[in-house]
């Protein structure tokens, strides 16, 4: 699903990731972990062609992300979720809107939008909330609409970027075991993340970055193990 | 798939024009103020053109005959006119006629006391031309011959309004290219106002998969609706203003010719609506370019 060889990534002469090589397979959980500056930003910047690669090169769903159009772009990012950090919704307007929002921009007529967002909400467990607005729900609650808006277009992969941030310990093992859950359907997920618990409890693939580069990659591993 | 989503791209236009309400409003009174200014001056334009038109087929050249004139040179003038190529018609009137005519013009009595063999009228040929511009040379021909004493003819009239015609037409267009600048600039300032209020929606709509056109279809449609009742309006006022005038020109001055109501809304109309349009759209697109790029 992912390959990556040699892949090399330079802001102004300044590597953020270095000859990075491996490859994530259909149905895995990856935790790509490691400090700040690490590059785990930049890779999975790099996977949903944000940015393009320096040198080396990356293939996500078999086609080499540096060279697509730009049209095919959209393409690509249909079959990606993302979840932020800092969730990246749209404050003024409720949780259907926030979710429908992903599905509009594919085409999906309106009955497809109202069967599909609640089911998609569902599986995150805001049903109830479909009609709040997100600005009245807690951090939780909004990284789980973000979560929701990331699975309702049944996508292949689901790419996670710090999700939990800026959740409490209790709040960020409900999102690690939705996530969990999601992949337990068949869905690819990549999680960039520095919370050691949740990595260690999880017991998932880590993918260990330091200083722009792989040190470590270990199946079924734990946080600092990966080492 | 963009037909599917029409609603959506009017809906978010709606919520982007009301979003920066202040800023659409000041983009739709400049839209106004230029369009109803252009307006105006295409209307001038119309009607100056039809007063210039009505005026050139009214151009004659009045030839007077030297009552001393022989008979030869006589006939030496109306040959030269009757086969003269720029001669559209001719008529000769005698001072005969000419006495009677000013009788008639002046009223009974006015000539009192002075006899037919009184009459200081001249002979006289009133030549029209095929296009007013002929008068010149045939004015030089005419002042070459002997039987001919003086030509009169209202040429500089012509020349003055074909010359302020042109120079209605440049001031128009000049005033027009800096009011649709200006109209452009402030449309396309609301609309990135309104992508930098967006910039974030972009930047999801982005991240979930939105081609750029389809991020691009709203602000093109905010900018579309601001050009068009940018137009309403000057439309408006000169439906109604011009059939103000078009009435009291009709009962104070109606010996004055003008362009009749429905031509000259539709002429005004048929360059104003796209105008507005064009102003709007390219506003639109001059303002969300960099956005995309994520």
């Amino acid at each position: 699903m992912i390959e990556a060889y040699n892949l090399t990534k330079k802001y102004n002469g300044k590597v953020a990731l270095s000859q990075v090589t491996m490859s994530i397979s259909r149905g895995e959980f990856v935790f790509i972990v490691g400090p700040s500056g690490a590059g785990k930003s930049t890779f999975l910047k790099l996977v949903i062609r944000e940015i393009i690669p320096t040198s080396g090169m990356l293939k996500v769903f078999g086609r080499n992300v540096g060279r697509l159009k730009r049209g095919q772009v959209s393409v690509l990012r249909r079959n990606i979720g993302m979840v932020f950090q800092e969730y990246r919704l749209l404050d003024e307007r409720t949780v259907f809107e926030n979710v429908a929002f992903a599905l509009r921009v594919t085409g999906a007529s309106k009955e497809e939008i109202k069967k599909r967002v609640p089911l998609a909400l569902e599986m995150v467990g805001l049903k109830h909330k479909i009609n709040s607005m997100v600005s009245g729900l807690s951090g939780g609650e909004q990284q789980r609409v973000g979560l929701a808006r990331a699975i309702v277009n049944k996508p292949a992969m689901i790419i996670a970027d710090e999700p939990t941030g800026n959740l409490d310990p209790d709040t960020t093992m409900e999102l690690m075991h939705l996530l969990k859950d999601i992949n337990g359907m068949g869905i690819t997920v990549i999680v960039a993340t520095h919370d050691r618990e949740a990595v260690d409890k999880l017991q998932k693939r880590v993918v260990y970055l330091d200083n722009s580069e792989v040190v470590g990659d270990e199946a079924r591993g734990a946080y600092l193990r990966a080492l | 798939m963009l037909f599917r989503n029409f609603a959506f791209f009017i809906a978010e236009a709606g919520r982007g024009l009301f979003k920066n309400g202040w800023m659409s409003l000041a983009s739709i009174g400049v839209v106004a103020i230029a369009l109803l200014i252009f307006g105006i001056f295409v209307l001038l334009n119309m009607n100056v053109e039809l007063w210039t038109e009505e005026l050139r087929e009214q151009i004659e050249i009045v030839a007077f005959i030297e009552d001393d004139a022989a008979a030869s040179e006589r006939r030496d003038l109306s040959d030269l006119i009757a086969q003269h190529d720029d001669v559209r018609e001719v008529e000769f009137v005698s001072k005969g006629e000419a006495f009677e005519d000013l009788k008639e013009m002046l009223g009974e009595g006015a000539l009192e006391g002075y006899e037919p063999e009184e009459n200081p009228l001249r002979d006289s040929y009133v030549i029209r031309v095929i296009e007013p511009e002929m008068v010149f040379g045939l004015i030089d021909e005419l002042e070459e011959l002997p039987a001919v004493g003086d030509v009169i003819c209202h040429k500089e009239i012509v020349k003055g309004l074909t010359n302020f015609t042109q120079a209605l037409q440049s001031a128009a267009l000049a005033l027009m290219l800096l009011l649709a600048i200006t109209a452009t600039f402030l449309i396309a300032h609301t609309i990135r106002l309104t992508v930098m209020l967006r910039s974030k929606e972009i930047m999801i709509m982005k991240y979930v998969g939105a081609t750029d056109t389809f991020i691009r279809l709203p602000f093109l449609f905010e900018g579309l609706f601001l050009g068009i009742i940018g137009t309403v309006i000057p439309l408006a006022c000169i439906y109604y203003g011009y059939g103000a005038m078009i009435e009291l020109i009709g009962m104070d001055l109606a010996f004055l010719p003008v362009v009749p109501f429905n031509e000259a809304i539709t002429g005004t109309a048929s360059l104003i609506v796209p105008l507005g349009i064009g102003l709007g759209v390219v506003g639109s697109l001059f303002s969300i370019g960099k956005y995309l790029k994520v």
